[in-house]
């Protein structure tokens, strides 16, 4: 097993400890349902046995009656118990489910801004997904197999002891003991390629991108045949490494089966041995090995728990440090700022040098204080830092040198949500949550009047298109805000950043695709609120912002010829 | 509002329903199923061997004079059981490999049919997500169908009616209460199989919707963050998760309750029968064979009871796979169908001009070039006559949707007409392609650049094309120089700097004649200017050929020549 083994056990067991209860029932209930599945089958041997006996006049007295009123009480409750188990366990690990997902949005929202631009990747966010699914395992076909395993074995051992000599113990528990061995040294062996085919399949992926996205260029300079043929090569190697790992599945539950229907021939030969020598009465000789044949079923599902628990594990140590990161935040009760707006602390940088590599810096040293009331704009052509200037002085990327500070405070002392009741940022990227424009309006922590979004609307300009629709304020944006146009999503964006009410505000092309007239307006009518805010906004168009604002020009990046 | 435009016609074209397609997958592969029929064979001849020595054993050491001996039937047993339990495997395996030939044969079939295709036939159809999705999960969806349900439905009706042919030629009273248990279950099954196929439909979507909004609030963290609805938005992904265990349940409810009474019943046949041999051997039934049975019957019919019932829960259980399999096919039939309307790059039967009698050539020319997509009711280019000279600069214009990117698709080969021709002078059957978003490929920019040609270009050679596309090797954005990672979103590169590769690119392929659409779409109006000063200044120094199909004003001002696709105005238009 690997290292980090123990902390992901633990970290399984912290998630699912919520549901503790409905957990031990549905196990309680599993075990029930297995251990009549054994009753039925060993009282109908010993049941038809002791007729024979009786019928051919070897048995002196036989109650037909009890024996088999135990067989229908077997079989009915064997009924029940599985159809309740089957509710229960499937209820219990939805709830997890929803508990989990929770979790993980939590610890995902508290990572670092650049370890979230990774999960935007497609790949990691599917795998996300996928990996709090397969989390569910853990408790329904691991360990509750598990340990309802070793409850019939416990019951049909005391069976055993009770009834007939001791070797007959001793046959139940080698054979508990070696489908256990058998399943997990297969299952081990077969889950150390699972690793490497979830790593091919993830590679796959990109060369399929790849494909189809690039069909264009492939074709254009002959390549297509080339990747095509690559990609088929790959495709068949990972399918046949696939195959092999499903032929030690396969393999190992019929291996199970097998030692389980060779122990209980072995059961068989003894205890009709044990009868010759007088040791047992016969029906009890029949009834054993069924018995011991009824923990096929049961042992049976062992393959599968083990195989499973490596992929639950995997996956449980990809989500685990999202976790890590949900509890490590600090606590943003700490950060007191204070309330009137003469004295919100103002933004304002020294010394600031920006850029993603120390040895190759974008921009800088730069100071910057903008005044309130007097928005600063910053234009130069695209490559030059202005984005990259606003991240950081939103406190989403760290300075390669140089500080940034709202009022006495280091920005990056300054915990994330405190940080953005001070600071508004409309970046350039713009993402949309799938909602409608209320909630995008109107986050759920704030309540704000019907009157005040449509104002804010209007002040943007898009009260008119929103009032076209039949659903108005509900109006549904779409995936990725595929229901407005681009302009009218910065608009959107913009309306909520005036609703955010926050004294710093930091805007990335906020009139990109409005027409002049149209921003001119949008301009005019947002004067008021910029009236006491610090605000840097970037443009290509600085000519078309009123000419009193401030102007700051990049100039070439450094190290640029 | 704008509403997204998502009809697609041709994407609903089922002209094979799910199951006949399914079945024509398995043809090629049928040894496989013939396989697996044997070894289900084999299997259950071992287990009735089997039920037959361990009765035998039990009767004979009970009322036999002679007690059979022990060891022997221990050993005999043992062999039976591993000759058992070694065809199931075999089964098995037979099972995935069926599944394995024909997932294989669908993903070499998709990798073809999409670039027979082409890109500009693949656009309208799906994105490459989609079609990832479809290579990868779709396909995989098949395996249940093939691995598990086919053999599963062999065993069904093999392994009853060779335990019923046993249990007849010994007790046909016993034979006659399992052959009446049987009936019952197919009709329960139906009722299940029902059951299991909408359960799979419904909870699959519900299952992509939950999974769609938690994707999207994960996307969009940034914007939640800064709006500081994190913890209103924890509380809505929770909410919405409990919403759909409430819907789950209750269709699990119903699934569950057909199980059970269809388990319920299996259960209750073989009490009947149990309880029917036990009066037998007690002497209380004298009807028929009742009256002259033995241990060994009863204890054999008993054993082979379960085995009876047990591919037809198997059975029940692998409908799951076959709903999972349905679903799945009936996404890749269409993928799959043959092309129909305008076809891709590897039909198109284009006559290469011959240089004949010292004439001037023209590069691409298109006489009565026709493309009507299916389901469409005009054509979207309609009898169009062009000639594109050596060096020249011809801007394809109209608004969207008027045919610039289908002419260049036509122009690239990427489509074929309808009906007309066109010709390509030899030198221009090799081109160089840039798009709105210049595709770069997962890996080094020396790997993207190396994509333009065969031999190996030296890094001098990359570093000058750079430059002159103007994106110097010195560049911050690049700061492992050409081995500087890119791809997948194009880390670290803009969008214009992310076409500037691609112009390198083009340079380095030696192709003179440049296709491009809408090439500066993507990016801001500074950036436009700067790349097209790259573009036009390297066009006139190499001399090259420039189509472009684009609705930018800075465009047409830098073309000498312009092509205005206006739409419903068919006829022929010269450029």
């Amino acid at each position: 097993m690997r290292n980090g083994t123990r902390a992901e056990l633990a970290f399984l067991h912290r998630v699912f400890r919520q549901r503790r209860g409905w957990y031990w029932g549905a196990w309680g209930l599993l075990a029930l349902t297995w251990i009549a599945g054994i009753a039925l089958l060993a009282l109908s041997g010993w049941f038809i046995t002791a007729t024979a006996l009786a019928g051919a006049g070897l048995l002196a007295t036989l109650d037909l009656y009890v024996p088999s009123g135990g067989i229908r009480t077997a079989a009915i409750s064997r009924t029940l118990a599985r159809y309740f188990e089957r509710l229960v366990s499937h209820e219990a690990v939805l709830r997890s489910l929803a508990d989990l997902r929770g979790r993980s949005f939590r610890g995902l929202a508290a990572l670092p801004m650049e370890r979230i631009r990774a999960y935007r990747s497609g790949d990691l966010q599917t795998r996300l997904t996928g990996d709090i699914d397969t989390l569910d395992a853990m408790p329904l076909r691991v360990v509750g197999p598990m340990i309802a395993a070793a409850l019939s074995l416990v019951v049909t051992l005391g069976i055993a002891v009770w009834l007939a000599p001791w070797p007959a113990a001793v046959v139940l528990a080698t054979s508990g003991v070696a489908t256990l061995a058998v399943s997990a040294v297969l299952a081990l062996a077969g889950q150390r390629r699972s690793h490497a085919l979830v790593q091919a399949r993830a590679g796959e992926r990109v060369g399929l991108f790849d494909f189809i996205g690039g069909l264009a260029e492939l074709l254009a300079y002959d390549r297509a045949r080339e990747h095509e043929a690559r990609l088929r090569r790959e495709n068949d190697h990972y399918a046949r490494r696939q195959r092999t790992q499903e032929a030690f599945g396969v393999g190992s539950e019929q291996i199970v089966q097998a030692v389980v229907g060779a122990s209980a021939l072995v059961m068989l030969v003894l205890a009709l041995g044990w009868y010759r020598d007088g040791m047992l009465d016969a029906s009890v000789a029949v009834l054993l090995p069924l018995m011991t044949l009824g923990l096929g079923e049961v042992l049976g599902s062992l393959p599968g728990a083990w195989w499973r628990a490596g992929e639950s594990l995997e996956a449980a140590g990809r989500v685990q440090h999202l976790e890590v990161a949900a509890t490590h935040t600090p606590a943003t009760a700490e950060y007191v700022d204070p309330t009137p707006r003469d004295e919100a602390p103002a933004l304002h940088a020294h010394g600031l040098t920006i850029g993603f590599r120390r040895e190759r810096p974008l921009l800088g040293p730069l100071d910057l204080e903008p005044a309130r009331g007097y928005p600063l704009v910053i234009s130069g052509a695209s490559g030059h830092g202005k984005s990259t200037l606003l991240d950081t002085l939103a406190g989403e990327l760290p300075p390669l040198a140089g500080t940034v500070a709202l009022g006495h405070d280091d920005l990056a002392r300054i915990p994330t949500d405190a940080r953005y009741r001070h600071i508004s940022y409309l970046p350039q990227g713009l993402q949309l949550p799938d909602t409608t424009l209320r909630s995008i309006l109107s986050p759920a922590h704030r309540s704000l009047s019907d009157a005040a979004l449509w104002e804010a609307l209007e002040q943007v300009d898009l009260a008119e298109a929103v009032r076209g629709t039949d659903e108005g304020l509900d109006y549904r944006i779409g995936e990725g805000g595929a229901s407005l146009s681009g302009g009218q999503r910065r608009r959107l964006a913009l309306a909520a950043v005036v609703l955010q009410d926050r004294p710093v505000v930091l805007l990335d092309e906020p009139f990109s695709g409005l027409d002049t007239p149209t921003q001119q307006r949008v301009v005019e009518r947002l004067l008021p609120w910029l009236q006491d805010r610090q605000c840097i906004l970037v443009t290509h168009a600085p000519g078309q912002l009123p000419a009193r604002w401030p102007r700051l020009e990049l100039a070439k990046p450094l190290g640029r010829s | 509002m704008t509403q997204v435009p998502g009809t697609d016609a041709e994407a609903t074209d089922a002209r094979t329903s799910p199951g006949p397609w399914l079945r024509a997958r398995q043809q090629p592969h049928r040894r496989w199923l013939v396989l697996s029929a044997a070894s289900t064979l084999v299997a259950t001849l071992a287990t009735i061997a089997l039920a037959g020595l361990v009765a035998w054993a039990v009767h004979g050491t009970l009322f036999a004079p002679e007690a059979p001996y022990l060891p022997g039937i221990l050993l005999a047993g043992l062999v039976l059981l591993a000759l058992r339990y070694a065809a199931q495997a075999l089964r098995d395996l037979a099972g995935h490999r069926l599944a394995f030939a024909v997932k294989q044969e669908l993903r070499a079939n998709l990798l073809r049919q999409a670039r027979q295709a082409g890109p500009a036939r693949l656009a309208g159809q799906t994105t490459a997500g989609a079609w990832a999705e479809q290579f990868q999960t779709r396909v995989e969806d098949l395996t249940g169908y093939y691995a598990r349900y086919l053999p599963a439905r062999q065993a069904v009706i093999l392994t009853p009616l060779a335990i019923l042919v046993a249990a007849l030629w010994l007790d046909w009273l016993a034979a006659l209460l399992l052959l009446f248990a049987a009936p019952l279950i197919p009709a329960f099954m139906a009722i299940v199989g029902m059951g299991a196929e909408q359960i799979h439909r419904r909870q699959q979507q519900e299952e992509n919707r939950l999974a769609g909004h938690f994707l999207d609030r994960i996307r969009t963290l940034d914007w939640l963050r800064r709006a500081r609805a994190i913890a209103a938005t924890e509380a809505e992904v929770v909410e919405r998760s409990h919403q759909q265990r409430r819907l789950t349940m209750r269709t699990l409810r119903v699934a569950f309750l057909s199980s059970a009474i269809m388990e319920f019943f299996s259960a209750v046949a073989i009490g009947m029968v149990a309880i029917y041999i036990g009066f037998a051997l007690f002497g209380a039934i004298d009807y028929g064979p009742a009256g002259d049975i033995t241990l060994f019957t009863g204890l054999f019919i008993l054993l082979l009871a379960p085995e009876y019932f047990l591919p037809l829960r198997q059975f029940a259980q692998s409908y799951h796979d076959r709903a999972g399999a349905l679903a799945a096919a009936e996404t890749l039939a269409p993928a799959l169908a043959s092309p129909t309307g305008p076809v891709g790059p590897e039909h198109s039967p284009e006559a290469t001009a011959a240089p004949d009698e010292g004439a001037v050539v023209p590069w691409l020319q298109l006489k009565g070039v026709t493309v009507h997509y299916p389901g469409q009711r005009t054509p979207t280019l309609a009898e169009l006559d062009l000639a594109v000279h050596t060096g020249a600069h011809l801007a394809l214009t109209g608004p969207s949707g008027s045919g610039k990117s289908t002419l260049l698709a036509v122009c690239a080969g990427f489509l074929t007409p309808t009906t007309g021709t066109v010709q390509r002078h030899p030198l221009a059957r090799q081109f160089a392609w840039i798009d709105q978003d210049a595709h770069l490929f997962h890996g080094s920019l020396r790997d993207n650049l190396q994509l333009a040609r065969r031999d190996t270009i030296g890094d001098a050679e990359m570093a000058t094309a750079l430059q002159q596309a103007g994106l110097p090797l010195d560049a911050p954005e690049l700061p492992d120089g050409l081995d500087t990672a890119i791809g997948e979103a194009r880390r670290g590169l803009s969008g214009g700097q992310a076409q500037r590769v691609a112009v390198a690119r083009a340079l380095l392929s030696g192709h003179r004649l440049w296709l491009l659409d809408e090439p500066t779409s993507a990016l801001d109006p500074d950036t436009e200017q700067a790349l097209l000063d790259t573009l036009f200044r390297l066009a006139e120094a190499r001399g090259l050929t420039l189509v472009i199909a684009s609705h930018h004003a800075a465009i047409h001002e830098r073309c000498l020549q312009r092509l205005d696709l206006a739409p419903a105005t068919p006829g022929a238009r010269h450029a």
